[in-house]
């Protein structure tokens, strides 16, 4: 397990990490989310070991980071934001100089070479020098460094960006399955590629922790925008008072006619969204208004994500989300801790 | 310690550097040795070994930060620094890899210049001793103006820069030897005496005379590790202060 508890960084005068503190469990992928500028990179590199922090520790299996930094280093894999390549090596030459770094045996070596390359597919390349490479092989040779003598803990720092869809999706490919046994810690400013891949998520602007929690409790929490689409047929009063009336039911946000006497509700509901929408079928055919469609839409991660870090909400319910988790990461210590616990 | 030892090696050697600042290293030698040769003829003139090496040093003086510019300055520039700094070493141990991978190239470029003694020795007599100890003032000093470069480029992520600063430092290496002996510093012979321990040039002169005095060579070694340890300060201060 990994431990991060009242992590703070000063540069100057100016705060870039504020007392931010939360855990990776074992075998978690844990997504590290925030705009940019908002201290995902400082993080990443001050629980790496290459940054200093100005208070606080991260524990790594055991090991605190500034005071035993060569033990914990061992068990870290870290792909940086920009990939830590020599243009003037080749790809396996590269490859075999960081297995040197990180004291992998000589007669593993090769072996783990080859693992690492094969998982990344950049055996074709192996012998091509690395400044001629592609903005995506060069990610994806970093990454294999990362992976290199099999770490148990990953920091990714936005493994993703500049690769094509077909690599994007590759690579979450290969994260999803280091899950298995590893713990990773991935940041990125893409939300559906966390909720693609993450476990939990913490979300982090201007250096203080926003949220951290699951992806499904992130969405619950927005219950109150759970929107049902409903598409009826029949008497448009009538189906709009049956709604309005059914429990668990916020407002008709939308009712849009279609042809003759097809009509299309949009409807926010609070709670659960699945008992909410059986109600409504319920009470809709004892009236005698028929239902051609029904189906409640996935609230918006994006919005969440966007809600939560601009705090000049207009929505209700996203400001009460927010205002909810500002009070239980109020800008002292103590309480951060309760967050991740 | 040793795979970024290797490293370095490999990436003097993969590439045309080391041999570029090996053929022109042999280029000022081969310069030198042809004019001792030339002042051979024209008067009752004998050359020593000792005397080309102490002439050749002022100009090899300035092959030295071209050498070491890349040393920090590149890892700061390809942001492969961070791969350094997370991997299971220790910054002295990088410290110490990349020293050592310099002083090999160096060792590499005096091994050159073997040539030129060898050839003597063929056609005349060399003074064995004395050759020896120049040899060796020649290492020292080398390897102290490699520990002093390799400090500078850790101050900049620019070699080039890295490089002309290396000079500069060079330069005022050279002539602190003069700067002491000036009138003006004469009239202050505490502070003189001062400025002229810090004098290089004339301990190898030293040495080329085939001395090998322990004070020379403490000079030297103590030198090399106040840069090196130097390097090792502005690595890890500069982790602190990054933006």
């Amino acid at each position: 397990m990994i431990t991060i508890e009242n992590l703070t960084k000063f540069y100057g005068n100016n705060r870039a990490v504020n007392n931010i503190s939360f855990t990776i469990n074992d075998n978690e992928i844990l997504g590290f989310l925030g705009p940019n500028g908002a201290g995902k990179s400082t993080t990443m590199n001050m629980i790496a070991g290459y940054l200093p922090m100005t208070s606080g520790t991260v524990t790594i299996y055991g090991s605190d980071i500034s005071k035993e930094p060569v033990k914990a280093k061992k068990n870290i894999g870290y792909l940086p934001e920009i990939p830590p390549v020599y243009p003037d090596m080749r790809v396996k030459e590269y490859l075999s100089f960081c297995a040197g770094l990180k004291r992998i045996p000589s007669a593993e070596k090769s072996s783990e070479i080859k693992r690492v390359m094969n998982l990344l597919k950049i055996e074709d390349v192996s012998h091509k020098l690395i400044k001629n490479l592609s903005k995506g092989y060069k990610q994806r040779v970093g990454f294999a460094q990362a992976l290199l003598g099999n770490p148990k803990f990953l920091i990714l720092d936005e493994p993703t960006v500049g690769l094509d869809p077909n690599q994007v999706v590759e690579v979450r490919q290969i994260i999803t399955d280091l899950r298995k046994e590893h713990s990773v810690i991935f940041s990125s400013h893409i939300l559906s590629e966390v909720s693609a891949v993450c476990d939990r998520v913490v979300i982090i602007n201007k250096g203080n922790i926003k949220a951290v929690d699951t992806i499904e409790n992130l969405e619950k929490s927005l219950g109150g925008n759970l929107v049902l689409h409903i598409k009826i047929k029949g008497n448009r009063s009538t189906a709009s008072n049956v709604i309005e009336l059914t429990d668990g039911v916020k407002e008709i946000t939308k009712i849009e006619p279609e042809s003759n006497d097809f009509f299309n509700f949009t409807v926010k509901i609070d709670g659960d969204g699945d008992e909410v929408k059986n109600a409504i079928m319920t009470e809709l055919i004892s009236h005698s208004v028929q239902i051609s469609e029904i189906y409640t839409e996935k609230p918006d991660l994006e919005n969440v994500f966007v809600e939560l870090i601009n705090n000049t909400s207009s929505k209700s319910g996203m400001q009460e989300l927010y205002d909810e988790i500002k009070a239980e990461n109020p800008q002292d210590s103590d309480s951060d801790e309760e967050v991740d616990e | 310690m040793f795979s970024i030892y290797k490293k370095e090696l490999q990436s003097f050697f993969y590439t045309p550097f080391a041999y570029a600042i090996s053929a022109l290293f042999m280029f000022l030698f081969t310069f030198m040795f042809n004019n001792a040769l030339g002042n051979l003829e024209q008067a009752d003139f004998k050359f020593t070994f000792p005397e080309i090496f102490y002439n050749v040093i002022f100009y090899f003086i300035f092959l030295i930060p071209i050498l070491t510019m890349r040393t920090f300055a590149d890892e700061r520039k390809f942001g492969t620094e961070v791969l350094l700094m997370t991997s299971p070493v220790n910054v002295f141990q990088i410290i110490i890899g990349k020293y050592l991978a310099n002083i090999t190239v160096f060792l590499f470029m005096i091994a050159g210049s073997l040539f030129f003694p060898i050839f003597t020795a063929l056609h005349g007599e060399v003074i064995m001793s004395q050759l020896i100890c120049a040899y060796i003032g020649f290492f020292f000093w080398g390897a102290m103006f490699i520990a002093i470069g390799q400090l500078v480029s850790a101050f900049t992520e620019n070699s080039i820069i890295a490089a002309i600063i290396g000079e500069i430092i060079m330069f005022v290496f050279i002539f602190i030897d003069d700067f002491s002996q000036t009138e003006f510093i004469a009239q202050f012979p505490h502070i003189q005496s001062v400025i002229y321990a810090f004098a290089a040039q004339p301990r190898f002169a030293y040495f080329s005379q085939g001395f090998i005095r322990l004070s020379d060579i403490v000079f030297f070694i103590s030198a090399i590790i106040v840069a090196l340890s130097w390097n090792y300060i502005v690595i890890e201060k500069r982790r602190w202060n990054r933006g």
